[in-house]
């Protein structure tokens, strides 16, 4: 493997990436969830799927905080998430205006 | 498997700073966690055998029933009937209960004698079980956050961060995973062997972390979660509510105690009761919360799954066992709590629980003393910084496991001096606890980590030599008829007793023989 150059290094930016792992990886995840509430199986209103729901919010989130150190730098970090949650939050109400 | 270095370095430093942050209060909720395997065992183990009545038939129990309401007025509200053959078969709380801990419960046992009279006994309830959940939960933080204990929230937030822990140590760990996985190199040194048994552990049992890390999140903000998707549920409602019903009922109108059991045999498979709660029995929203068990199940708790249903009309208003197929996210949510308190398995999925989570615990302080490995330097006096960290890892750890082991073995001996029993091992625990943990910052690390463990393991030794003097001598009075399977909490008193006297031993020879230029040497 060559030898990577400080360029091309990940940079540590711990905080904007924490940053954006913590507040977009949240709002992500309710993204997410949100979809699955309304439209995965059983529907809005399945017996106990509130709950279920609930139980999901915590791993999606925790799971993309865990990741966002990935990013090259912390604003890229932002940039990307960001455009993650104006994805699924476009597809969650999409689908609520179509059903 | 390769992985770029500029990665393995990011997710080291996180690995790193989680860890430490997060590893002193992990410890106490992972082996206090351990003990809450056995936590009726534990009460029982510390109740007094005098205090408990004996039990009765079945059929005789609506006799009991009647009886017990028609002289005492908080009986006619609610009470509890347990068919375990060791305790009383109604027990109901003439001071306090409901559901938060507090210390000055008055328990009334009561029971029919053999001529069919009642029976009554009143008693402190004792909570030493509760409290060691308490400890659990909280890590012994005390104080309140809004209506959320305080250390709760603190064990949410450091749960999040040991969930950073277990996926950056999986990260960095890849590349070297499979060739060292079954490593234990003894030979290259202590540091390497440390280094070795963390990975191997934490890899080895790394489900079983993932699992507690993500319930102990939604445990501590669960409030949180819920207003958030309140959000998305919009107008929609989330809890399905009843309608306030308009009639008053009156317990003279309560269903035989035989018509439930037949009910839980129609609702469920192969479950028996274990106990039944019963609440604002003269009201118009009467309530009857029936633990069931069924070893061959996934069960939400260690202690049961549970049924709550309108106890004059067997109208069932919450259960944890689904009641019928369409409800399959019942048992996705149980199975997640299940997973966390050990609910599967009987007996032996207990005692792993028990194993897995003294486990974690050493995950917690192997990785603290690999933490103070790392920054140590070629002199005999170790930096300000890692002396402290030394100090506050042994004065924590140890200390609060002697805190615990104290408060086990003054129970037997603070029945004879007639304490505030509850109080009383609150203020053990604490007291020895802050005596460890100002010991080991006056003495050092190294010392101290000897004496705590030589500590440790006198007092537990004491627990089951307690136990056999109160038996042999009448004027311990009350602990004669004490049950065999009471037995079991003082063996392994016994077993510990070995451990801590080994590890005592071994922190000896580290500390007179082994690497001088050590925060560990004497």
């Amino acid at each position: 493997m060559n030898r990577l150059t400080a360029e091309q290094k990940i940079k540590p930016h711990w905080w904007l990436k924490t940053f954006a792992g913590a507040i977009l990886g949240f709002t992500f995840s309710y993204a997410i969830v949100a979809i699955f509430a309304w439209f995965g199986s059983g529907g809005i209103g399945a017996t106990a799927k509130i709950q279920f729901n609930m139980w999901m919010i915590s791993p999606i989130w925790l799971l993309v905080l865990s990741f966002s150190y990935l990013f090259k730098t912390g604003v890229k970090a932002i940039i990307y998430l960001l455009s993650f949650n104006i994805i699924a939050y476009s597809v969650f109400f999409f689908l609520r205006w179509v059903s | 498997m390769r992985i770029r270095g500029d990665i393995l370095r990011t997710y080291q430093s996180i690995h790193t700073w989680t860890g430490i942050v997060a590893g002193l209060v992990l410890f106490i909720g992972f082996y206090a966690g351990s003990l809450t395997m056995f936590e009726e065992e534990i009460t029982q183990w510390a109740t007094p055998p005098s205090h408990q009545l004996a039990q009765i038939s079945v059929e005789q129990l609506d006799d009991l029933i009647l009886k017990a309401s028609a002289t005492y007025e908080k009986a006619q509200q609610g009470f509890k009937i347990n068919f375990n053959e060791h305790s009383s078969p109604m027990t109901w709380y003439e001071q306090g209960g409901g559901r938060s801990l507090s210390l000055d419960d008055v328990m009334m046992h009561a029971s029919l004698s053999e001529q069919g009279e009642l029976i009554t006994n009143a008693e402190p309830a004792n909570e030493l079980g509760n409290l060691i959940d308490m400890l659990h939960r909280t890590a012994g933080i005390a104080g309140k956050l809004g209506h959320e204990d305080l250390g709760v929230l603190v064990l949410g937030i450091a749960s999040a961060l040991y969930f950073l822990a277990l996926v950056s140590g999986i990260i960095f760990l890849l590349p070297t995973l499979v060739k060292s996985f079954f490593a234990l190199r003894k030979n290259k040194g202590v540091n390497r062997f440390w280094l070795d048994s963390h990975n191997l552990v934490g890899i080895a049992s790394l489900p079983f972390h993932l699992i507690i890390a993500w319930s102990v999140v939604v445990f501590a903000f669960h409030d949180v979660f819920y207003d958030g998707l309140s959000l998305v549920y919009a107008d929609k409602p989330m809890f399905e509510r009843s309608d306030t019903p308009q009639i008053e009922y009156s317990i003279d109108q309560l269903p035989s105690i035989s018509t439930y059991l037949r009910k839980v045999d129609e609702l469920t498979d192969g479950y028996h009761a274990q106990s039944m709660a019963f609440s604002g029995l003269s009201s118009s929203r009467p309530s009857v919360g029936i633990t069931v068990i069924n070893h061959q199940e996934m069960m939400r708790n260690n202690t049961g799954d549970f049924i709550y249903m309108h106890p004059y009309t067997f109208d069932v208003s919450f259960s944890s066992i689904p009641m019928n197929e369409e409800q399959y996210y019942v048992s996705y949510v149980a199975s997640f709590f299940s997973l966390h308190f050990g609910g599967m398995g009987g007996d032996i999925g207990r005692w792993v629980y028990f194993v897995m989570g003294l486990l974690g615990a050493f995950l917690f302080y192997s990785g603290n003393l690999l933490w103070l490995e790392k920054r140590r330097q070629k002199q005999p006096i170790q930096s300000k910084s890692n002396r402290f960290m030394a100090n506050l890892t042994v004065g924590v750890c140890l200390g609060s496991m002697l805190a615990v082991v104290a408060t086990l073995l003054s129970s037997k001996w603070l029945y004879l001096i007639n304490a505030h029993i509850n109080n009383a091992y609150i203020t053990c625990y604490y007291l020895v606890f802050f005596a460890a943990l100002i010991y080991s910052f006056f003495h050092g690390a190294a010392k101290s980590a000897i004496y705590i463990q030589k500590t440790l393991f006198i007092a537990c030794l004491c627990i089951p030599i307690t136990t056999l003097l109160a038996i042999a001598i009448p004027s311990f009075g009350e602990w004669t008829s004490t049950n065999s399977t009471n037995f079991i909490v003082d063996i392994v008193a016994l077993v510990f007793a070995g451990i801590f006297y080994f590890s005592a031993f071994k922190t000896k020879q580290r500390a007179y023989h082994g690497e001088r230029n050590s925060i560990w040497a004497l």
